[in-house]
């Protein structure tokens, strides 16, 4: 328990159009995860909730060992939060912010933040209200970053900007994180990004979590294997199968367990294996959230 | 649950940034104040009344938007998000809001009722206007606790226009029930001060107020279960 940075049990919210559900999430203390949703999933409440701007209904949280939301102010300390609803203060420079939020926490480093001020090509006199989109979430960044967290919390940072913003953003965060050994909770729909910077991947639907693991063993599970089945044949029942497409012919089976052993299951069986082709985490994404909500309706 | 002590070093910071981000606002109300000021100087007992209601309107006209800056507009402009970020509770927030509005409108607030008080205290003039002059001060000093608590609470610039209108009501409506009842309408034109049970009781439920108004804003928050 003691190299949790994150630890939430059967954490509940519950809103009239929403509800968060049950949900139980371990951080280890390094751990880098992607946390992956559509549009009102349920990411920005369980962040908040975890940020202890929102109480929970039921269920507890740990956060960097302090309970939330009753110690949020010493876990505060110790986060560095950046969200896509965060905005600056217009008026003032980047540097009144960087004095401000220095003067808060004792652990930020001004050599690092002239750093990440050269890095992400920011001028510190510059006003906030001067900054083009793009330029304003790298300060975001950089305010949280200097402060040296031991959690970094980023929901949807890269939302709203455009491709070219978004690759520089990301590039040079992929950078920063490199330098440092910090837990980091990344939260997003575009899952490409996430991706990218994440070792661990959780998917949320509807308020409730659906899948938290490994990011290389969410991909070394999931396969579409295409299929060629003679005529009379029945579709070999293969373990995991959570949607069938194709023809009855030519049948492709996306499979959330896959085995090499499958192979030859299918071939024992008079199937043909065409292919077998790994997914990108999007359709990973789709096909687990499609085949819940089947089953839920089922 | 562990309650945590209030940090009111980080209090001072998110006051000295309200000010700092108003300054050109603060700064701004004070040559109006001195114009207003400067009327009285004519000597004319018409200019007198006409500086009273002048540094009325910029002192009420400055504590308003103060509050609708410091409280509705951190939601608007999504910047509460970054200050919540901070290592900030609740209770600091709300204590920080409170108190910067609040500083702001009471050093203004008490030269002006001090002024107006000693101006009444000059031989000749009318000293039995003294009482109703406290108790319309401290009824100035309510309606502006009450839109800074209103803003504070609900982080909403209707709401905030609500507690503006009711102030500006209750300016009006109470001065005048206060100047017609019988235990201070009836001293008020002498030249003699006189405290009446009346108007002792006006004052003290006034100032009873103060703090239960306050107290009701920090009683809202610690209810309050989503701060974003």
């Amino acid at each position: 328990m003691n190299n949790l940075s994150v630890c939430m049990e059967g954490v509940s919210k519950r809103y009239p159009h929403f509800q968060l559900d049950n949900i139980s999430l371990d951080l280890p203390q390094g751990s880098i995860l992607g946390f992956i949703g559509a549009n009102g999933a349920g990411k920005s409440t369980t962040i908040r909730i975890l940020m202890g701007l929102v109480r929970q209904d039921s269920g507890t949280v740990r956060v960097l060992g302090h309970a939330m939301p009753a110690e949020q102010t010493a876990a505060r300390l110790e986060i560095g939060f950046v969200s896509e609803d965060m905005r600056l203060y217009g008026a003032p420079t980047l540097a009144w912010h960087m004095n401000f939020v220095s003067s808060i926490f004792p652990r930020w480093n001004q050599a690092y933040a002239e750093t990440l001020l050269r890095r992400f090509d920011l001028k510190a006199e510059q006003k906030i209200k001067g900054l083009s989109h793009g330029q304003r979430v790298k300060a975001a960044l950089l305010l949280a970053l200097a402060r040296q967290p031991r959690l970094l919390i980023l929901d949807e940072p890269t939302t709203g900007l455009d491709p070219v913003a978004r690759r520089e953003v990301l590039g040079e965060l992929m950078a920063v994180l490199t330098d440092e050994g910090r837990t980091i909770l990344f939260s997003s729909h575009n899952t490409l990004e996430v991706e990218q910077i994440s070792d661990r991947i959780a998917f949320i639907d509807r308020g409730r979590l659906i899948a938290v693991e490994e990011k290389e063993d969410l991909l070394d599970r999931w396969r579409r294997v295409r299929l060629v089945v003679s005529p009379g044949t029945a579709l070999p029942q293969l373990p995991g199968v959570v949607e069938v497409g194709g023809s009855d012919r030519l049948p492709v089976l996306t499979t959330s367990q896959f085995d090499p052993a499958v192979i030859s299951m299918c071939q024992d069986r008079g199937a043909t294996v065409q292919s077998v082709d790994p997914m990108t985490l999007e359709e990973i994404f789709v096909a687990n959230v499609q085949s819940r909500r089947e089953l839920q309706l089922a | 649950m562990k309650r945590t002590r209030t940090n009111y070093a980080m209090v001072r910071r998110l006051i000295l940034k309200d000010w700092y981000l108003n300054r050109w606002m603060i700064f701004g109300s004070i040559p109006a104040g001195l114009a207003s000021l400067a009327i009285v100087l004519t000597g004319k007992q018409v200019a007198f009344m006409l500086c009273i209601i002048l540094l009325c309107m910029v002192i009420v006209g400055v504590g308003a938007q103060l509050a609708m800056v410091t409280t509705v507009n951190e939601r608007k402009e999504q910047t509460l998000a970054f200050i919540m970020s901070l290592p900030v509770s609740w209770r600091e927030y709300t204590a920080a809001k409170l108190l910067a509005n609040l500083i702001i409108f009471i050093i203004p607030w008490l030269a002006l009722t001090a002024g107006a008080i000693g101006v009444l205290c000059l031989p000749g003039a009318t000293h039995g206007l003294i009482p109703f002059t406290a108790i319309m001060a401290v009824e100035m000093l309510i309606t502006t606790c009450l839109i800074v608590v209103a803003g504070v609470i609900t982080e909403s610039q209707a709401w905030a226009t609500v507690g503006i209108f009711c102030s500006s009501l209750g300016i009006n409506g109470l001065g005048y029930a206060f100047a017609h009842l019988r235990g201070i309408s009836a001293y008020m034109w002498g030249m003699q001060v006189r405290w009446t049970p009346t108007a002792w009781t006006v004052l003290i439920a006034e100032l009873l107020m103060v703090p239960l108004l306050l107290g009701t804003a920090f009683f809202v928050q610690s209810r309050k279960t989503d701060f974003l």
